[in-house]
């Protein structure tokens, strides 16, 4: 078969007993030495659905990230339900230009309640509402980051023209939950489209991510279950006119010591997925031991062999046709 | 005590705060794309000793007309949010304050942001209020129009006090006329409490918010006069909310061209005049005097007799008169309006410039002053290497940083 067996990490750096929050300083360093395992990303989140504590926001630890590290793919999560489309899509723009080219949004497609009691959406909304709004935001977000064409700005110091007002194109979107002018006011970025990532999905969820998702991850399954879902997944990217290997799906896996390198290997090649993501506790100790023991382990069994491309979606072997 | 210091503000903004200053041959065109560009910027500032750096900042596009937009370097940039935390990773003493909405923000998502940065940066963050009055920017939020201007003061108040609230750990529970807050914020306290207050607003809901709230405040004043007045009127304001006069320090902007001679700033000045286009002139001119578009008359020609406008102020109609009485054409008038930006502008020698700025501090007009070099990077290489020096000299700027968080360069209380 010869494809690349990819390697993710996700980490939530919230704290929901009381314990030690990890601070910059921890947590740089680790990103840095997945990094240098031939990671291919870290998937940060920092929020739980219970009360919790976490020093850093996500996007925003994501920007301070991208200054020192150089090649390693970097998503964050965040919510349709905390920002307002033009306000991400303008954050993980800059953030794309940041790191050039190397971000990715993982797009929550769960409602959270206690969000919504802190975002003046005290009732929030009926499922139905919150899936057709998820979507419509994110195709928002979509349409934005692809107003400026790659060739707009032509920084024409003599002839004073800054950029070229043909090739900068308004969204102009009204929809059921949204209506946004546009056009950003962040150039096009590196990607063109930050990677989209998607988990925690179910039913009709798994239909719009076959459609637009770069990237899915399963919730933690048996192999067998992994195997059809993955195939669903494929099958149905596939009616939507996708090539389906521009859709990775990723199968999840705790990052503790009941897990070796073979044994996930198994797991990848027996469900077929393009690779695993591991979820790691946010302690100093289980970091260590994730660099330490793990991921050395990984490495003799064919992961995080990917070769490090320009952008995280080049590397992740994403080609032309998941751009929208 | 020790004598009282000037405090000193980067103001950020795209290739620099000339209309025409990405023309300029050694401008960083390339900034609105370039992090190393601002990573070097705010590094050369936190060895300059500022205070801060400051992004103003707007969610939209700055003008709608599509043709004069496309002759300035600003319609793109970076997301300031996530540009300070970059920096945040790159700098070590240096404040960093962005501007954010409140009209297109909530505050428990603000709050995160800012308390994310202020945690990212040791204590170093600050966020300047504003209310948002663009309608290019309304039509992004899904608005058909603007909100009228107490309605968006009075969402700005709740905001403030929801967001202060967050920060300062107090009891949770909100529900109000724009939002509603349930828990207390799931990030903890930076070194410096909560991020620094910053407002610019100059209506009267703008200073009495500032008043209450503010912990700094950004103004624009062409002459002392004006400075002072606006000092005196904010600093008058405090009293009524339990505050001392020296918990809000005051710091107007100023446009500084500085070089060896008078003649060569001149020179400096003129150069970057000569390199506005003049439509894009002619469009902000008559954006500035409220008036329909000037581009109908012949541009070396003096302005038409113009009726009195709704929007035009007095000192707007006299410029006007001081213009006739000059024998200024439309282009000359166009270019002084477009270079300055209503700002106070400063041409000459270190000794020149610091002279200025120690009259406005020293008589009673500033704190401090928000440097807005015409162009990056080299207006800010030569404020840094020139006048940072001779205000040392004069003891009138800190040497060295004594403080690691904001609230400490800028003498400010921690938040109770």
């Amino acid at each position: 078969m010869g494809s690349t067996m990819h390697l993710a990490i996700s980490l939530n750096i919230a704290a929901t007993d009381g314990q030690d929050v990890l601070d910059f300083g921890q947590i740089s360093a680790f990103v840095r030495k997945t990094e240098a395992a031939g990671v291919d990303m870290v998937i940060i989140s920092d929020s739980a659905d219970k009360p919790s504590s976490s020093p850093f926001e996500a996007t925003t630890l994501l920007a301070a990230l991208a200054t020192v590290t150089d090649k390693i793919g970097l998503v964050a999560g965040a919510s349709t339900l905390a920002h307002q489309p033009y306000n991400l899509a303008r954050r993980f723009a800059s953030l794309d230009i940041i790191s050039h080219g190397r971000i990715g949004w993982n797009a929550t497609t769960a409602q959270n309640p206690r969000e919504a009691a802190n975002f003046s959406r005290p009732e929030g909304f009926s499922d139905d509402d919150f899936r057709r709004r998820a979507r419509e935001f994110i195709d928002i977000v979509r349409l934005l980051w692809i107003g400026w064409e790659h060739d707009a700005l032509l920084f024409d110091k003599a002839s004073g023209r800054f950029h070229d007002p043909d090739k900068m194109h308004p969204a102009d979107f009204t929809g059921e939950f949204f209506s946004v002018r546009g056009p950003l006011n962040v150039a096009r970025s590196p990607q063109d489209v930050p990677v989209l990532v998607m988990s925690g999905l179910a039913g009709t969820e798994l239909d719009f991510a076959s459609r637009r998702a770069d990237v899915v991850l399963l919730d933690k399954l048996e192999p067998s279950g992994a195997r059809a879902t993955c195939d669903e997944i494929k099958r149905r990217a596939h009616e939507a006119g996708r090539d389906p290997v521009t859709i990775k799906v990723l199968a999840m896996a705790d990052a503790g010591p009941e897990h070796d390198g073979r044994g996930l290997e198994d797991l990848c090649l027996s469900s077929g997925c393009d690779g695993i993501v591991l979820t790691v506790q946010p302690r100093a100790a289980a970091l260590e031991a994730l660099v330490e023991r793990l991921l050395p382990d990984l490495k003799r069994h064919g992961f995080a062999k990917a070769k490090p491309g320009k952008t995280l979606r080049d590397r992740l072997g994403l080609s032309e046709d998941s751009k929208p | 005590m020790s004598a009282r210091q000037m405090k000193l503000g980067l103001f950020l903004w795209a290739t620099g705060h000339h209309i025409a200053a990405w023309r300029h041959p050694d401008a960083h065109v390339t900034a609105g794309i370039d992090i190393d560009h601002y990573i070097a910027l705010a590094q050369t500032a936190e060895a300059a000793k500022f205070d801060m750096v400051f992004c103003e900042d707007a969610a939209g596009l700055r003008e709608a007309n599509v043709n004069i937009a496309s002759q300035t370097s600003r319609s793109i940039g970076f997301e300031p949010i996530s540009l300070l935390s970059a920096l945040a990773a790159q700098t070590e003493r240096i404040g960093l304050v962005s501007t954010a909405s409140t009209s297109y923000n909530e505050p428990y998502g603000l709050a995160r942001m800012f308390a994310s940065l202020d945690n990212l940066s040791g204590g170093r963050a600050g966020w300047n209020l504003v209310t948002s009055a663009s309608p290019i920017e309304a039509a992004n939020f899904g608005a058909t129009g603007l909100r009228p201007h107490a309605d968006r003061y009075a969402r700005a108040r709740e905001f403030a006090t929801v967001i202060i609230g967050l920060w300062n750990r107090r009891a949770a529970g909100h529900d109000g006329e724009s939002f509603s807050v349930r828990d207390p914020l799931d990030i903890p306290p930076s070194p410096q409490g909560a991020p620094v207050m910053v407002q610019a607003g100059a209506s009267d809901d703008g200073k009495d918010l500032a008043a209450r709230t503010a912990d700094v405040v950004f103004s624009a004043a062409q002459t002392f006069e004006d400075a002072k007045a606006f000092y005196d009127d904010l600093k008058g304001r405090l009293a009524a909310y339990g505050r001392q006069p020296d918990d809000v320090k005051i710091m107007p902007g100023v446009a500084p061209i500085v070089a060896a001679t008078k003649a060569e700033a001149q020179a400096k000045y003129d150069a970057l005049q000569e390199l506005i286009p003049d439509d894009v002139g002619v469009a902000l001119l008559s954006s500035y005097l409220s008036i329909s578009d000037l581009g109908r008359y012949p541009i070396d020609g003096q302005l038409p007799e113009l009726p009195e406008s709704e929007g035009m102020k007095s000192r707007q109609a006299l410029v006007i008169e001081q213009a006739r009485r000059d024998g200024l054409s439309i282009r000359e008038l166009a270019r002084y309006f477009a270079g300055a930006r209503g700002h106070w502008r400063v041409v000459g020698t270190a000794e020149q410039i610091a002279d200025e700025l120690q009259a406005r501090f020293e008589g009673g007009a500033a704190d401090g002053f928000n440097v807005m070099p015409s162009w990056f990077p080299g207006e800010l290489d030569a404020f840094a290497t020139l006048v940072v020096p001779e205000l040392q000299r004069r003891g009138l700027f800190r040497r060295d940083y004594e403080g690691r968080t904001l609230r400490e360069h800028l003498g400010l209380k921690r938040p109770i």
